[in-house]
């Protein structure tokens, strides 16, 4: 069952295409990713879900039925910003969600707990520092213990501390089978806690899919000798590498993560009559993957 | 993509009463409005008891009360009237916070629909009006007794009228609320606006009496047909000697009342639709 299936979604204000035709599909139980830069339609593509904002061309799917309001009850969401009566305290507020949602009346203590913002439940909300905002947020999300929630930048304004917290919650909240959909720009937060991912670039959908194999790291070898095309001819019974490229005067070997044996490559090249002048091992930033894969 | 979730009207209600019972100026604005109905009554009431009567103590020129029973439900409306941009605040407020506080879109994101959110307001509209109307009743009542006539219900239309100006008052705010966001803003614009109605409706006082005077067409003042105007002009003051030295009202003709009445409903009805629309149409 797909929980969430986007299909040709576009959004245009007025001459900005925020959306061009992005399609996806969130199966049940996955933690999906939904990362690109700033500016790149992650908040735009939620809100449309969330009926906050219109589509112009395209459509989307709930629970393999059109979407309508009693299906956005069953699901957690919080999008860009925490949005709460200023006047009222945290538990006045969360009452409030919870007879919209119909649903974690009985609930609020425990969300409460959850977000560690018991002590703090009967000030009022203008009162928050932004973490505590973003932490409230995060409890509305989790009334009613919904099997599906959604998360837009879920760790913005939260201290070291608190982002830990959450990337912690987030696993719970996966063993439990829950579904949840979170957008960030934060890589390493996305690599952490995802089983999935669709990368977006300027509205557009860069790629999707498990996240293992879209943000895989590599080990980078890279080696170099005097005479290049010895070196090159010692290479080609070299095993074990994904992939290879010629760098200047060096030679590139990618391996997968961890794979890569300097003692044993240096002792290959040497048994060949190669002598090597450089061997280092360098690591593929998951940036420099972000960057290759956004620009 | 309208179905919505199974959600009565009364628990839409209590969740707009959970926003609003501990919100302060609502609560402030409510006195002010309460307090300001009983003292511009009394004002009127003892001006015609103090100042009218000792002048002319044997009733040549007044010889009954605008306060007393036929005439108060009239006179309370027509009193109460001048006070109605209050609960037009609160409209403007209930609308305008929920736009400040980003929380019309985290009530749809948690499960309502678009026409509930927009709904509830509008029951919010009819609420508050009817919450003033009931004031006036219970206003008159307190005059009427006081002014030791007899109970009686003749005039009582008027209350109804001043549910229709009421209403109307509500509406044009939430209207404004809705499509211009910032309380500030949508405050500013209230006022604006109801000097703006008067200014056109006198401008077209003058275009209405060239057209009597050069093509016989006479159907009062044009500007009586605006919004405000048309809901302002149902109520009168009444046709007692007091309102006959009270400066002349500006009010359409007895024979535009039913006009009158039909065109606030017709106003009454292109706010609601022009609300809903807007609410269920555009990004929010």
């Amino acid at each position: 069952m797909a929980i969430l299936e986007v299909i040709n979604l576009h959004k245009t204000y007025g001459k900005v295409q925020a959306l061009k035709g992005v399609s996806f599909s969130v199966p049940k139980g996955a933690v999906f990713g939904i990362l690109g830069p700033n500016g790149s339609g992650k908040t735009t593509m939620l809100g449309i879900i969330s009926d906050i904002l219109m589509a112009t061309q395209g459509s989307y799917t709930l629970f393999d039925e059109p979407p309508a309001a009693n299906h956005r009850s069953q699901i957690g969401t919080f999008l860009e910003t925490p949005n709460f009566y200023h006047y009222l305290s945290a538990i006045k507020n969360l009452e409030i969600a919870a007879a919209i949602k119909q649903r974690g009346a009985n609930d609020i203590e425990r969300v409460l707990q959850i977000v560690n913002l018991t002590q703090r439940k009967n000030s009022k909300f203008s009162t928050y520092s932004l973490g505590m905002k973003q932490r409230l947020a995060i409890a509305s999300c989790l009334l009613g213990n919904p099997d599906v929630l959604i998360l837009d930048e879920p760790t913005n304004g939260l201290d070291p501390v608190g982002i830990a917290e959450i990337r912690e919650l987030i696993k719970k909240l996966r063993s439990e089978g829950k579904t949840i959909i979170m957008a960030s720009h934060m890589l390493d937060e996305v690599e952490k806690v995802c089983t999935h991912v669709a990368i977006l670039k300027k509205g557009e959908l860069v790629v999707t899919g498990d996240v293992n194999e879209i943000l895989a790291h590599e080990d980078i070898v890279e080696v170099g000798a005097d005479n290049l095309a010895q070196l090159k001819q010692a290479a080609t019974q070299l095993k074990g590498f994904s992939s290879s490229k010629e760098n200047g005067n060096l030679l590139q070997f990618f391996y997968p993560l961890g794979t890569a044996n300097l003692a044993r490559l240096n002792q290959h090249f040497f048994n060949n009559g190669v002598v090597l002048n450089h061997l280092t091992v360098k690591k593929k930033s998951l940036e420099s993957k972000f960057f290759e894969l956004t620009n | 993509m309208n179905l919505q979730t199974n959600i009565t009207v009364v628990q839409l209600l209590k969740i707009e009463w959970l926003k609003l019972k501990s919100y302060s100026a609502f609560i402030v604005i409510s006195l002010f409005f309460m307090v300001g109905i009983l003292a511009s009554n009394y004002i009127v009431f003892s001006f015609k008891k103090n100042v009218v009567d000792k002048a002319d103590p044997i009733g040549l020129v007044s010889s009954s009360s605008p306060y007393d029973f036929d005439f108060v439900w009239q006179t309370c409306s027509y009193v109460s009237g001048w006070l109605l941009l209050l609960p037009g605040l609160v409209l403007i407020m209930l609308v305008t916070n929920e736009f400040t506080f980003r929380t019309h879109r985290q009530n749809i994101i948690d499960g309502w629909s678009r026409q509930q959110f927009i709904n509830v307001k509008i029951a919010m509209a009819i609420i508050v009006a009817l919450a003033a109307t009931l004031m006036v009743i219970v206003t008159a009542l307190l005059f009427g007794f006081a002014s030791g006539t007899s109970f009686a219900v003749t005039n009582f239309e008027s209350v109804g009228f001043f549910f229709l100006k009421a209403l109307t008052y509500n509406m044009i705010a939430l209207l404004i609320g809705v499509l211009v966001r910032k309380t500030g803003f949508a405050i500013g614009l209230f006022f604006v606006y109801l000097w703006f109605e008067n200014f056109i409706s006198t401008l077209l006082e003058v275009a209405s009496y060239k057209l009597k005077e050069n093509y016989q067409f006479d159907a009062g003042n044009l500007g009586d047909y605006l919004p405000m105007n048309a809901a302002d002009g149902l109520l009168r003051i009444p046709k007692t000697t007091l309102g006959d030295l009270a400066k002349k009202a500006v009010a359409m003709p007895h024979d535009y009342m039913y006009i009158g009445l039909a065109l606030s409903i017709c106003y009454l009805a292109i706010f609601f639709y022009w609300s809903k629309n807007r609410v269920q149409t555009t990004d929010l």
